[in-house]
């Protein structure tokens, strides 16, 4: 994990020196400063930092991550990863859904409605797939 | 893992908003007289009430966060709506729910007022991304509501309140707060700045 968090920060050191480089630099031409850039480049330094921010925080509230130990054996890092769904139809719903009320931007309102009220329900199945019953999560 | 992911994917929404940033700073150094002459219809003041509402509106979200981890979906059963203190998650997400319905009532009037003097979507330049950056942003908030409403809904199908649950509430006051901290960035640009 500190790797991650390593190369998180230096995604954001990267962004933010080029885009002052940057600034700095479209600033004195004569049409001025290229603001796509510079913003782009602040932003980009800002995902870095805040992925890298996180990661420190998480850091901070667990146990040593084995995966930065560098004399660590791979069985240490088994366990618990949490939850993953086996199979599920939701997603395909979905995606469906959310595909209809796209293209129903392009082909009319009332498509979109249509999409909506097949998403709606594939939504709330999607999301209370696993916590409902005796076998919930 | 689940929170670690929503975090990653919370940094691509920020690229999303930085390309709305970059429309806004292109045409405001390319514009500046229609900049002046559109940022005099603003209001900055109501603008700022409703900022205040969903700044608020995060304070209750963390609230319920830590109701959350606690393992609190909820006040105990037959418990006054008015013991505070003793509020689970699902009673702060509520509150949190308003405030931030409110919000989006508040962005939704001062559309209302703005289209009424003439500015709009396809007005000019400065309506064009007005509309854009703080419209995709209410669209944001606005699916953030729905998800507050996926998460409270959650808790009163199962019969445990477990890990799971909590960490689920916890990926949804993630998106809160990053909504609120872009709102309160372009707030600051389009209103203060200007």
């Amino acid at each position: 994990m500190r790797a991650m968090e390593r190369i998180g920060i230096l995604v954001g050191v990267f962004g933010f020196t080029v885009a002052a480089i940057y600034w700095a630099w479209t600033h004195s031409t004569v049409l001025g400063t290229e603001w796509v850039g510079v913003v782009g480049l602040i932003l980009a330094g800002l995902l870095g930092f805040m992925i890298a921010w996180y990661l420190w925080m998480t850091r901070r509230k667990l146990d040593r991550d084995p995966s930065d130990d560098p004399l660590g054996d791979i069985d240490e890092i088994q366990g618990d990863y949490g939850f993953f769904s086996p199979h599920s139809w939701q997603p395909l719903f979905l995606g469906a859904s959310a595909a209809v009320i796209f293209l129903g931007l392009a082909v009319g309102w009332w498509l979109v409605f249509i999409g909506v009220f097949i998403g709606g329900p594939a939504l709330v199945a999607w999301t209370f797939e696993y916590w409902k019953g005796p076998k919930a999560l | 893992m689940v929170a670690v992911g929503t975090m990653v994917w919370l940094s691509s929404e920020l690229m999303f908003f930085a390309a709305l940033f970059a429309f806004y700073f292109t045409l405001r150094g390319n514009l500046p007289e229609l900049w002046t002459e559109r940022t005099a219809d603003l209001d900055v003041p109501y603008a700022a009430a409703n900022t205040l509402i969903l700044v608020i509106s995060s304070v209750w979200c963390q609230l319920g966060v830590w109701q959350a981890e606690r393992g609190v979906p909820a006040r105990p059963a037959g418990t006054s709506l008015f013991r505070v203190r003793e509020w689970g998650m699902r009673e702060w997400y509520v509150v949190t729910y308003v405030f931030g319905a409110t919000f989006v009532a508040g962005q939704v009037y001062e559309y209302a007022n703005l289209i009424s003097e003439g500015v709009t979507l396809s007005s000019d330049s400065y309506g064009s991304i007005f509309y854009l950056a703080t419209g995709f942003h209410g669209l944001h908030v606005t699916g953030g509501l729905l998800a507050f409403l996926l998460i409270i809904g959650r808790t009163f199908t199962t019969r445990r309140y477990t890990h799971a649950q909590a960490t689920g509430a916890v990926v949804t006051s993630y998106y809160w707060h990053f909504v609120d901290v872009v709102w309160i960035a372009l707030f600051a640009t389009i209103y203060l700045l200007q």
